[in-house]
């Protein structure tokens, strides 16, 4: 076999044993790897209707056929489960090193199941498998764990774990790798707090040989030829990392500020790229081998928000920063710091304590509940609030299961900016609309990384779109959907893997993404075949969100976005005008009316 | 008239030296185009840059008026 192993390792963290299982390679053909190959397996062994923090859950971290290998960005891996803040599915995507050492380690796919009786961590040395006490390490964070985790393993290996808030089962509890990576969303960490797996340490040499080898070495100098020529143009990620992206939204208006009560924030000049660039860049750090290198490793010096680590990203810089109102870049990096470290997700972090400031400046909350004020603004109050929700503080805790439920349990529902209980990333969807079905329609909730349509609404890639418009954006955020599944099944990152299955000419043709899955793993994918498995994979995810309780009737967005126009900026007085462009999806999936796939659609898919 | 030309990020440093931040206010006279004041700063024209007009995707022979910001930026995405 080549590309992939076609080789699982399943680890019963209750009986405390890890078994070798093969892969079918026709499963492997058919759901590509990564996402789609973890949902076969979830899909195939889950009870949708299961608690998520309960020991029937299960736990998938999932490399592509494209993870360790010579494609330009090839170093990614998922996280797939049940989540716990949706209730519907999870699929949270992660860089840095560890996708690579993962996949070396002679799997394509690690299934955690059960749960042990006390705090464990995973130690996978090729088929050496350990299931190791991990006492020492709980209540420990990120940094301390990694640092003694590759004490007493290898200093060569790579760790993934969970802080102190994965084990407080915080609803938006994260995963870290690589000490500053995440795979962030739909409370992943909570669930394998949950199993109380502390960590997962892996390497090894097994990397799987390419089906051409010479072709791969050509394509992917080829690929990686063309990201020269944007860094020597002058890249934007190279140059200022996704921290250029606020004043992007920002001009058009779709900057979440004060939880999204406007799309304009006045502060944005203080918490951009050129003023992180400025002040606190140490260097720009890439994932395994990428060539674009859009990771930032910052430091602040000064003293009350001292620290060293990654970021922050756009996202974080939209949720923690403008979206709280934040305009103190260094209370802001801080914070950020403080999500890596405790193991939080920055989006539903931040637009959670922005929500709670939105319903104190209301009165609905106050001073006797929250024991200090929490006004937009605030940078030392927002710190403050990310360490008591990884550590379910006192009131906080209400914090602690994500925006959505917080704003529910005081009536109101308006509050809280999430679709299927997951909080919104940085782009507002009443100025971007397309962005608006997309959040609605996800298969994890609202998230950029479910299908970023924004490229075309925002950034001009692979064409511009106008962002105010509804025409038309049903086809695209099917097709950039699509898309996305198949760049998480690959194992690769949309930052340029939207070149393998965009062009310019023919919109979604993924024949440079088929051309690499070919060399790499001889299954001779056509473009046609690719775009199938990404639809077969898209719709069985819609089945475990329907069998789950998360189906059409979730396809919804939170009553501001559908009720309260923005009040200023280019897209003032606009809504998601979601009942126009619904329909219109349901229809171009090819699902029934009210939004169930059609038996003739499953069966086109080999679903039936 | 006077407008305003705000370019982001890399495009910044097409603004004139010693500029600070991506804003600078521009006389122009009556009848430019938003494709006119943008090759004034030798940002390009073709589909490598997103091009607004107060935030809003328009053509670039759209005609400006006072008061207005025209906003360029890359669209390179991804390296």
């Amino acid at each position: 076999m080549y590309g992939w192993h076609g080789r699982l390792l399943r680890i019963n963290l209750t009986q405390r044993k890890s078994t070798i299982e093969t892969i079918d390679p026709k499963i492997l053909h058919d759901y590509i790897g990564g996402r789609g190959l973890a949902i076969h397996y979830l899909y195939k062994e889950l009870d949708p209707m299961v608690d998520p923090l309960s020991v029937e859950n299960k736990l998938i971290f999932a490399t592509g056929p494209l993870t360790a290998t010579t494609a330009p960005t090839g170093n990614r891996y998922m996280v797939v489960t049940k989540s716990p803040l949706t209730g519907a599915l999870a699929h949270s995507n992660s860089g840095g090193d560890f996708p690579t050492w993962m996949k070396r380690s002679g799997f394509d796919l690690y299934i955690f199941e059960g749960k042990a009786d006390q705090p464990v961590y995973v130690w996978v040395n090729e088929d050496q498998v350990e299931i190791r006490p991990a006492d020492h390490l709980w209540g420990k964070d990120v940094h301390e764990t990694t640092d003694l985790l590759l004490t007493e393993t290898d200093p060569e290996a790579k760790v993934a774990c969970i802080g102190p808030a994965g084990e407080n089962r915080v609803l938006m509890a994260a995963i870290m790798n690589d000490k500053h990576r995440a795979a962030a969303r739909s409370g992943v960490g909570a669930v394998m707090g949950s199993k109380n797996l502390k960590a997962v340490v892996a390497m090894g040499k097994k990397n799987p040989a390419f089906f051409d080898d010479a072709g791969m070495r050509a394509l992917s100098v080829e690929l990686s030829k063309e990201v020269g020529v944007d860094i020597k143009k002058g890249s934007n990620l190279r140059i200022y990392g996704t921290a250029y992206v606020p004043q992007v939204t920002n001009t058009l208006g779709i900057l979440p500020t004060r939880n999204f009560q406007s799309g304009v924030f006045e502060g944005v000049d203080k918490i951009d790229g050129v003023a992180l660039k400025e002040k606190y860049l140490i260097t720009h750090k890439p994932c395994y081998r990428c060539p674009i290198s859009c990771g930032r490793l910052t430091a602040v010096d000064d003293e009350k928000y001292a620290g060293k680590g990654e970021g922050p990203e756009y996202e974080t810089i939209a949720s923690l920063g403008s979206s709280c109102g934040v305009d103190n870049l260094a209370a802001l990096t801080k914070a950020n710091y403080l999500c890596n470290e405790l193991g939080l997700d920055t989006i539903s972090a931040g637009l959670t304590i922005s929500a709670a400031m939105e319903m104190f400046e209301k009165g609905i909350i106050t001073e006797t509940q929250t024991g200090m004020p929490l006004r937009f603004g605030d940078g030392d109050a927002v710190i403050e609030m990310v360490r008591k929700i990884a550590y379910r503080e006192g009131f906080v805790n209400e914090l602690a299961d994500g925006s959505f439920r917080l704003a529910e349990n005081y009536d109101h529902p308006e509050m809280s900016v999430t679709a299927r209980k997951q909080e919104l990333p940085g782009y507002d969807p009443r100025g971007s609309q397309g962005m608006g079905l997309l959040y609605a329609t996800s298969n994890k909730g609202a998230s950029h990384m479910e299908g970023e349509v924004a490229y075309e609404e925002v950034f001009g890639v692979p064409v511009k779109a106008d962002p105010l418009s509804t025409d038309g954006k049903a086809e695209l955020v099917k097709r950039f959907q699509d898309a996305f599944v198949l760049i998480d099944s690959g194992g690769v990152c949309v930052f340029f893997a939207v070149r393998y299955v965009f062009t310019r000419e023919m919109m979604i043709w993924p024949d440079r993404l088929a051309a690499l899955l070919n060399l790499t793993t001889g299954v001779g994918y056509s473009p046609e075949e690719a775009l199938q498995a990404a639809e077969r994979i898209y719709n069985l995810e819609r089945l475990f969100l329907i069998k789950a309780g998360s189906g059409p009737e979730f396809d919804t967005l939170s009553p501001r976005l559908l009720n309260e126009p923005l009040p200023e900026g280019p897209a003032k007085g606009r809504v998601v005008d979601l009942d126009k462009m619904l329909p219109e999806y349901y229809k171009v999936r090819g699902w029934d009316v009210k939004g169930y796939p059609t038996p003739s659609k499953l069966a086109e898919l080999g679903l039936a | 008239m006077r407008v305003h030309v705000k370019l982001i990020a890399t495009y910044q440093k097409l603004l004139p030296p010693g500029t600070k931040g991506n804003v600078v206010p521009l006389e122009v006279p009556d009848g430019t185009t938003l494709g006119q004041v943008m090759t004034r700063f030798e940002v390009p024209l073709d589909d490598t840059s997103v091009i607004l007009l107060n935030g809003l995707t328009v053509p670039l022979d759209t005609i400006l008026s006072e008061g207005d910001t025209a906003a360029a930026f890359s669209a390179i995405a991804g390296g």
